[in-house]
């Protein structure tokens, strides 16, 4: 130890020009407007019940076409909010991502468990993963526009629920499967947005189909770095704020129709949980330009995305999710 | 645009301070300011959404501490004192104004408004004329989209069957409480109680937020201090 310190001091003072230090970098935390207190004053605690689930889960890829081309850059990151940091409970968000063996589609599940449900993060995990998973085999088979869309969400739905019912067996529920739904669902519930992807671009743009049950929120990030909104904005034009939200294992008594867009280079499509939908509004404040400007092109990685995403900002503490799409243009 | 909204939880003290308020009463409500403020320190997920405010009343009420941000560097606690007579009517119509001028503002400001909360602290029967007092607390809790979830709290003297008559939403999910001293109770540290339970029910609805929920989270009986009891609008008749 000593002899190293020596050998330190002899070459700092010796007449050769400063070696580059050893090491460089930062973490440094993002902030819209006022960060408020609980950005750095919480202390994160874990919630006890469920040691394996990650506070933070992220991705930052690119998909190639058959070759060494690549198609498009996708980033994603789930990060545990403030609240539930402070509170100690879990990360009740979770995304999931898959391409169709045949490289075709890009299918992505984003999911929003429902506060209230003790296990909600296994129905948001239920939805993003498995129900990604069970859309890419149905694309084997069934174009996107041609895909049953309530029977496909209400196989989602019952995976969940047997998870609920299941769980309340393993709890001495006598009787599980007499249970109503309705009260499975106070257990575990989850809101879920759906989106499959061409990653064959008709005239440059990729065709995009998207089905949710929720609030989940998908955009398009447009050139110029407008926010164009798949579906209507969550509490447009209601007079007062209201937090029921429409979530699986129950369906809605009219599931609406799915959307069709399309995403082309220098353009975005962006898929969020309402704890990033919420303050990014309807795209045009403080929230709306800074994502609009650090996601013009996709971030270098996947860990700088999520940091993004985290974003702090005063009295916005749910957990957030995004996943985001940048095609790239053909050469 | 209706865009990128903050919630806030505002949260008002209404507090008697006539002249039967004076000695040790009046030193543990002059307590209630700073315990907040120490509660509120440690719970920085809460501290960024509430809004914290003082009305005083006796002959008359004052706004003692403009609905604020409690941390806030730039803000200096007021010192209560004791004045006069007891006028619910006077406290009703100031907390009636400064509700809408509040709300309203923070409105314009672009944040989300929660119902306002309001702890009322009376150690005495109201001094104005029945119809009087009635009138004003008909105009802040009727016809009136800014209704506060108002909480009556009553040590030494206040009269129960009054107070009860303050609890609003009286019924209904979300029915309010009353907190009374009990009887043989020490006045002064029966107002330190109830400032314990106005902190709890503040952390409680800051956590039930997180949750997902919106509205003002009581305390249950069995987690109250002991000396103080809880009673809904229909334990008095």
């Amino acid at each position: 130890m000593g002899a190293s310190t020596r050998e330190h001091e002899e070459s700092a003072g010796s007449a050769e020009p400063a070696a580059a230090p050893a090491w460089r970098g930062r973490v440094e935390q993002f902030e819209v407007g006022d960060p408020g207190r609980a950005a750095t004053r919480v202390v994160p605690v874990p919630d006890e019940s469920a040691w394996d689930r990650r506070d933070t889960v992220l991705d930052g890829v690119a998909l190639k076409d058959g070759g060494r081309r690549v198609v498009a850059e996708l980033r994603a990151a789930s990060v545990r909010g403030l609240a539930h940091r402070a509170y100690g409970t879990v990360r009740q968000d979770e995304y999931g991502y898959r391409r169709t063996p045949d490289g075709r589609y890009l299918v992505v599940g984003v999911a929003d468990g429902v506060s209230a449900g003790a296990l909600s993060h296994k129905a948001a995990v239920a939805a993003a993963r498995r129900g990604v998973n069970m859309l890419v085999h149905a694309l084997r088979t069934t174009a996107p526009d041609r895909m049953p869309w309530p029977d496909f969400l209400r196989a989602v739905a019952a995976e969940i629920e047997a998870i609920g019912r299941k769980r309340l067996a393993a709890t001495g529920t006598a009787d599980p499967h007499a249970v109503p739904l309705r009260e499975v669902a106070n257990l575990l519930a989850t809101t879920v947005l759906y989106a499959v992807v061409d990653l064959v671009p008709v005239a440059g743009a990729h065709e995009v189909h998207l089905v949710s049950v929720g609030d989940t929120s998908a955009w398009v990030l447009r050139e110029g770095g407008r926010w164009e909104p798949q579906q209507a904005v969550k509490n447009d034009g209601a007079e007062v704020h209201s937090s029921s939200v429409q979530a699986l294992p129950l369906l809605p008594a009219a599931l609406p129709p799915p959307v069709r867009t399309t995403v082309a280079p220098g353009e975005a499509l962006v898929l969020v949980t309402d704890g990033v939908g919420d303050p990014l509004g309807h795209g045009a404040g403080a929230v709306g330009r800074f994502l609009a400007e650090v996601w013009a092109a996709p971030p270098a990685s996947g860990l700088e995305f999520a940091a993004q995403v985290g974003f702090a900002r005063r009295s916005y503490d749910d957990d957030r999710t995004a996943v985001a799409l940048w095609p790239v243009a053909g050469t | 645009m209706e865009s990128d909204k903050a919630k806030l939880l505002p949260f008002y003290l209404v507090i008697d301070v006539s002249a039967s308020m004076s000695g040790s009463k009046l030193e543990q409500a002059n307590q209630i300011m700073p315990k907040v403020v120490d509660a509120l320190a440690d719970a920085p997920i809460l501290s960024d959404k509430v809004r914290f405010g003082v009305i005083d009343f006796g002959s008359d009420a004052q706004v003692r501490l403009p609905l604020c941000d409690l941390l806030d560097d730039e803000v200096t606690l007021p010192a209560l004192n004791v004045r006069g007579a007891t006028s619910y009517a006077a406290a009703f119509r100031l907390l009636r104004a400064e509700l809408e001028s509040n709300v309203k503002q923070l409105k314009a400001d672009g944040f989300q408004v929660h119902r306002p909360a309001v702890f009322f602290i009376s150690d005495g029967e109201p001094t104005d004329r029945d119809e009087e007092w009635r009138a004003a607390f008909r105009d802040l809790t009727e016809n009136f989209p800014i209704y506060p979830n108002l909480v009556p709290c009553g040590v030494d003297d206040a009269n129960p069957r009054t107070l009860a008559t303050l609890i609003h939403p009286a019924s209904g999910p979300k029915a309010m409480r009353m907190y009374l001293m009990e009887q043989g109770q020490n006045p002064a540290d029966a107002i330190a109680m109830i400032a314990e339970i106005l902190i709890s029910s503040m952390l409680a609805s800051g956590q039930s937020m997180a949750q997902g929920n919106s509205g003002l989270i009581l305390p249950a009986q069995q987690d109250l201090p002991s000396g103080i009891s809880a009673y809904s609008s229909d334990d008095f008749v």
